[in-house]
């Protein structure tokens, strides 16, 4: 009757905070010291109590080590005392009778490894808080966020359309066959355009936010069903994404397309600005000599972030100093 | 075949209605009348086009507009005509403009 279920027994050491890099995965981490008895044991015995032994023998050669390993361990501290609290726990909901509740580990847990993104009511002296970016460990966050400035996206009204009628009756639509096959309609609030086409599928752009964008769909969805068509309001997906921002300091691009020339193009004659491809995320940025950046071919808002969240320690590596 | 734009005017519309009442009176037939009315197109069309010189400005706010078979209709507020000699405001004017190169023989009005 194995009553540490959460885990198999040679794992169960490396659930504790310093001996494991991902909470609850019982990998075997490189990180792990040797000598301390975190290296996989064979299975002795199925009784749970001689294994909580064994976990705690395990625990005090881990405080002994401790002080060798913090500043690395730090950040899988936390993240593991977070699967640590809920083991322990969990370990102690499961203990019942047995009187060795791991009073050390919880406590161990709680003192030296708060829950990320918390800050700790006793801050423990030997362990200094940093907050978790797992990215970049070194860097603090820019502190600019992109603003959105233009949201592209479909929708499908699931109905055949006459392009025509739609055209006469309805208020600020365009629709020129000869030069393109689709009624362009503009609404003020928000401040879209559409392209409505035959067959029923739509565009919709010039939004400022995700939210705008499904608001301005519906509205022109309700157009046209105003008009007689039985319009419905199928599949709506955002496809493009659209932000910028400023960094505030020259940037020197010719430097840039140097050492980045793997993901930058940079063609003065052409165009003013370098462009910059992202591969993760897949983001296509626009950057300029006045330190103005522009973000585009987001899904989501997130990806905006977190390409400029890439690149800004890149592009402060290029500032202008003169 | 000239655009048929102009009959909807204060000079097309009462040739309009005086040929409805010649027809009334039997003093014309009604083919008669369409032949004088395709007239009026093209005389109206050459008459605008080579015998007005003077140039009008106006400026409003565009309520809204259309572009269909090639013909653009606005709709504007609050607008001021202004040519040389004066000034006329007007709070609401519909313009139906047609191509002015003559491209397209529009039978819309």
């Amino acid at each position: 009757m194995d009553q540490n279920n959460s885990l198999p027994p040679y794992a169960q050491g490396l659930a504790s905070p310093q001996g494991a890099m991902t909470p609850g995965i019982p990998i075997f981490s490189p990180m792990m010291p040797y000598g301390t008895g975190l290296t996989p044991q064979p299975i002795q015995n199925t009784n749970s109590l001689s294994i909580l032994e064994e976990q705690q023998r395990q625990q005090q050669q881990q405080q002994q080590q401790q002080q060798q390993q913090q500043q690395q361990q730090q950040q899988q501290q936390q993240q593991a005392a977070v699967a640590a609290v809920q083991q322990s726990t969990s370990q102690q909901a499961t203990q019942g009778p047995s009187g060795q509740t791991p009073q050390l580990f919880h406590s161990q847990t709680l003192t030296t490894a708060p829950l990320p993104g918390t800050t700790p009511l006793y801050p423990s002296p030997m362990t200094p808080m940093t907050p978790i970016t797992p990215a970049t460990p070194a860097s603090e966050s820019s502190g600019i966020v992109p603003q959105l400035q233009n949201i592209v996206s479909t929708v499908n009204l699931g109905c055949k359309l006459d392009l025509k009628t739609i055209a006469l009756r309805a208020r600020n639509a365009e629709y020129n066959p000869k030069r393109f096959a689709a009624v362009i309609m503009r609404i003020r609030e928000p401040r879209t355009t559409a392209l409505i086409f035959s067959s029923g599928k739509m565009v919709c752009t010039g939004a400022k936010s995700e939210e705008q964008s499904r608001l301005a769909a519906r509205k022109y969805a309700r157009v046209v069903q105003k008009l007689g068509f039985p319009a419905k309001f199928l599949d709506f997906k955002i496809q493009n994404m659209v932000g910028s921002c400023d960094v505030k300091f020259p940037i020197r691009l010719e430097g840039l397309v140097l050492t980045h020339q793997q993901f930058s193009s940079y063609e003065p004659e052409l165009f003013p600005g370098l462009i910059y491809r992202m591969i993760k995320p897949r983001i296509v940025l626009l950057i300029f000599v006045s330190g103005k950046v522009v973000l585009t071919g987001a899904k989501v808002r997130a990806e905006i972030y977190e390409a400029f969240e890439n690149i800004y320690p890149i592009l402060k590596g290029f500032r202008k100093t003169t | 075949m000239a655009y048929q734009l102009y009959r909807n005017t204060t000079l097309g519309n009462s040739l309009q209605e005086s040929l409805d009442e010649l027809i009334q009176s039997q003093q014309i037939t009604p083919q008669l009348a369409l032949q004088v009315l395709l007239q009026f197109d093209k005389a109206i069309n050459t008459a605008l086009a080579q015998r007005v010189r003077n140039r009008v400005n106006f400026r409003g706010s565009l309520n809204t507009y259309r572009f269909c078979d090639n013909v653009w209709t606005f709709v504007l507020n609050d607008v001021e005509f202004r040519e040389v000699t004066e000034l006329i405001k007007v709070d609401k004017v519909k313009i139906v403009a047609c191509d002015g190169k003559n491209t397209g023989s529009s039978t819309t009005e």
